[in-house]
């Protein structure tokens, strides 16, 4: 086992954390895949309102990879297709019926598991729709049928506030992780780097000899993309797969038992939260019923997927699989009391020693979505490049970006980029670093696809 | 809801999109952002965002001027006093250096902000707090005799081809205050140098009472034929702990080494000075010193001995390298670059210094000659930082 100290990056210390326990959730009454926040993917339905499906039936394909499914959720009535701007999918609701039928895969035991062929193990996979589960570096598109990886990672811990914590999901599920494991292994036909927060390795005892790699280190030290950056040697591994822990349990459950697994653990917490938990709820959930008994006051941001890399979720929106943070942020649109840019700051969140509150011993604080200040030109502090865990300048790179100057971009490591968006987290001049380079990496991507 | 929040809540319509006086919308948004921070909320990820932003980035720079301006009103104030043959009692002092100080500060302000919101509203963005910094350090780099009219023509060129021709705060490549000061200086030298300047006379003399000393410790240094430097300064009246802590004619706030020290130091706690820059211009000030100090021999200048400590403690040196070289936007961004950057800052001072009879104080220019190897620092930084990055291309 190895450890990894990651020097860089960053901390952010937010009230809210989930309590340990885990609430089942009743099943709600509905349940429905949100395209929209599914990276990269182009949706093509194949069904209208008013079909009937069963757990795991086809609800579309990705136009860019025929023969990538995404499926449904539960069974019931397809009720309604909710388009946006320029029909842009946003989700597809399923009226749940009481019975739910399930669509069959047949299972698969320990025996066939290691018999079976590689791309034939793959292909289950892909009909069952978990695949998009297992990611590609450096684009992090769901992983190419046809690549041969050179590594496979699996990150049991998320740093970004919050996520479910391994000790708590994987509790019980130790012999499906290492069913999932072997068949990812078999998959990937790659080594498997399984990487866990030292301070969590304790509590995990059951998978001690699974895991590679421990870390040391804050917020992004958990992604696959920093454990790659610190740990390559050659350009070669730049295209390793990489999955979350959830992901593996998701996966080993699908082989299992040959049907879709239907329920995930997720965490609802934050500042906003009014009781921080672990809950284990159904896939494609609606956020309004994880929110139940939460009621979200007026002004409350729900941010699906933690507060660096997640995005906003509406109230009328619901949880894909493999997302598994729900966020509650107060919005913030109100303006700070008067002079407080002057004020010593006791309380402020800050990466910068600007404030008193860097000087007396750190502790949880609230954190609305507040900018905290006007959009400036960059003045060169430096402190983006100070906290990039991968060691890009990111005042350089995103200038190059902004000139699509792609060759010098890319050589400044663009694509090494793990999007964990401290960039534009501590920037003083509140410059969107991370959503200009994100595009850029999207445009180089359709570029060369 | 307190009176000023609502008097710009009622006020606020006049200058969003169809208001009477929309064209002014950065300089109202301005003014209010003083008052109340803009309740503006991320729209991209990160959804949460750090409380630093650049109006608190710049007003920590001011914060470390402010003992400046109080240890500048009572020195030009006493310095004025003696030199007239008046008591130096405290309230006239102070008096007299308020008469002299303010109207410099508040015309460089005035017109500095004028061009900073024109070029804001034309160009409809808004009003970076770099302006205030700049405005900030100007006048403190002044002669306190300085005509009002060429302070507003020194922040003027200062602001608008020091920075806003190249588009604004963080696009400048020079330091604007120090741009203002060497134009003023190149431009209108009688007003700028010599001994005369440093020292407001009170009204009716036309010279300093016969005990007074107005030449500066850099010009008692340049016109030292024999015998040691730190001797001639003795012999001027300048001991060192009154180099140290600055009660001499000079420019009105560069001259109190100790308050420099001071606001270095806040400064890089803070993390808003970068120590390297600092480091890098000490160490370039020791070193080239130390050098000329060795290859000195005995028929050569006196100024060639002058100690590395005592170069650091005259002049604008110490305000030069705590407030001036530190700005981060003039300097290089790569750490190993601000280092060379600082170096050569230090290493060109004392040469210019010492060989060079036409410039008495040479960091300002130093400091502008070494903003404009900035970009080319920090490229052969970045270029050697890329080359041992593993490829990722595809």
């Amino acid at each position: 086992m190895n450890t990894v100290h990651i020097k860089k990056g960053y901390q952010l210390r937010l009230i809210g954390a989930p309590a340990a326990e885990v609430e089942v959730l009743p099943r709600p009454a509905r349940v429905a895949v949100v395209p929209e926040r599914l990276r990269f993917v182009k949706p093509r339905l194949t069904v209208k309102v008013g079909d009937r499906v069963k757990v795991g039936s086809v609800l579309f394909e990705d136009k860019r990879h025929p023969g990538v499914f995404y499926r449904s959720p539960g069974a019931g009535t397809v009720s309604a297709v909710s388009l946006g701007p320029r029909r842009l999918v946003r989700h597809i609701v399923v009226d749940l019926d009481e019975q739910e039928a399930f669509e069959e895969f047949g299972p698969i035991d320990r025996g066939e598991l290691e018999r079976i062929d590689r791309l034939d193990l793959i292909d289950r996979l892909m009909a069952g729709g978990l695949w998009p589960l297992v990611r590609e570096l450096p684009f992090r598109d769901a992983a190419r049928r046809e690549a041969r990886p050179p590594a496979l990672f699996v990150h049991l811990d998320n740093l970004d506030p919050f996520h479910p914590l391994p000790p708590v999901y994987l509790r019980g599920c130790e012999d499906l992780f290492e069913f999932g494991l072997r068949a990812l292994e078999r998959a990937a036909d790659a080594p498997v780097n399984v990487s866990l927060a030292k301070e969590n390795a304790a509590a995990i005892n059951g998978l001690r000899s699974r895991i590679t790699h421990l870390y040391t280190g804050n917020y992004p030290a958990h992604d696959p993309g920093v454990l790659l950056y610190r740990t390559k040697r050659s350009a070669a591994e730049n295209h390793s797969w990489f999955i979350s822990g959830q992901g593996v349990l998701l996966l080993g459950q699908f082989l299992q038992e040959g049907r879709l697994p239907t329920e995930q653990t997720l965490v609802i917490a934050g500042p906003g939260a009014q009781t921080p938990r672990h809950v284990r709820a159904r896939i494609g959930a609606p956020i309004a019923a994880l929110g139940a008994g939460e009621v979200p006051a007026a002004g409350i941001r729900c941010v699906a997927g933690g507060v660096f890399s997640g995005q906003p979720a509406p109230m009328d929106s619901f949880l894909n699989a493999g997302e598994t943070s729900l966020v509650y942020l107060a919005e913030g649109a109100e303006s700070p009391p008067a002079f407080r840019w002057m004020l010593p700051g006791r309380e402020a969140t800050s990466y910068s020693r600007t404030f008193l509150s860097s000087f007396t011993s750190p502790r949880d604080r609230s954190m609305s979505c507040n900018r905290h200040g006007g959009l400036r030109a960059c003045i060169q502090c430096g402190f983006c490049a100070r906290v990039c865990p991968v060691d890009i300048l990111p005042q350089l790179t995103y200038k190059a970006a902004l000139a699509e100057e792609v060759e010098e971009s890319l050589s400044h490591g663009l694509l090494d980029c793990v999007e964990c968006g401290l960039c534009a987290f501590v920037c003083p001049s509140k410059i969107d670093l991370l959503e200009t380079l994100r595009r850029a990496r999207e445009a180089y991507y359709d570029d060369i696809a | 809801m307190n009176p000023i929040n609502r008097f710009f809540d009622s006020q606020r319509r006049h200058f969003e999109k169809g208001g009477r006086f929309e064209t002014y919308y950065f300089v109202y948004e301005n003014i209010e952002s003083i008052f109340y921070p803009p309740p503006h909320v991320t729209t991209a990820s990160p959804m949460v965002r750090d409380r630093l932003d650049v109006k608190r980035f710049m007003f920590l720079v001011v914060v470390a001027l402010l003992p400046h301006y109080a240890f500048g009103v009572f020195n030009v104030g006493y310095q004025s006093h003696l030199a007239s043959g008046l008591p130096p009692d405290l309230w006239p002092v102070v008096a007299k250096g308020l008469q002299v100080v303010v109207p410099m500060v508040v015309v460089t302000y005035a017109v500095g902000y004028f061009w900073e919101a024109l070029f804001a509203t034309v160009r409809k963005h808004e009003i970076s707090e770099g302006l205030f910094v700049s405005c900030a350090l100007f006048p403190l780099t002044l002669p306190p005799t300085q005509p009002l009219w060429q302070v507003a023509l020194g922040i003027s060129f200062g602001v608008v081809i020091g920075k806003e021709i190249f588009g604004g705060t963080g696009r400048n490549f020079l330091n604007p205050a120090l741009t203002g000061r060497a134009f003023l200086y190149f431009a209108y030298p009688v007003q700028t140098s010599g001994d005369a300047v440093w020292t407001v006379l009170a009204a009716g003399r036309t010279a300093p009472v016969d005990a007074f000393t107005s030449a500066t410790p850099l010009a008692v240094a340049a016109a030292t034929e024999t015998g040691s430097v730190p001797q001639a300064w003795v012999d001027a009246g300048y001991s060192t702990a009154k180099l140290f802590f600055g009660l001499y004619p000079d420019s009105i706030g560069a001259s109190a080494t100790f308050l420099c020290i001071l606001g270095a130091l806040f400064l890089i706690t803070v993390g808003v000075a970068d120590h390297r820059i600092i480091l890098g211009d000490i160490l370039g000030f020791l070193a080239t010193a130390g050098l000329l100090n060795l290859v000195a021999g005995p028929g050569s200048s006196p100024y060639l001995h002058l100690s590395p400590l005592h170069h650091l403690l005259v002049g604008g040196a110490a305000f030069g390298i705590a407030y001036m070289t530190t700005d981060p936007v003039s300097a290089p961004a790569m750490p190993g670059a601000r280092w060379v950057y600082g170096f050569l800052i230090g290493m060109l001072t004392v040469l210019m210094r010492v060989f060079n009879p036409a410039f008495p104080e040479g960091i300002g220019i130093a400091i502008l000659f070494m903003n404009c190897f900035a970009p080319l620092l920090d490229e052969v930084q970045v270029k050697m930082r890329l080359k041992k990055r593993v490829p990722n291309v595809r």
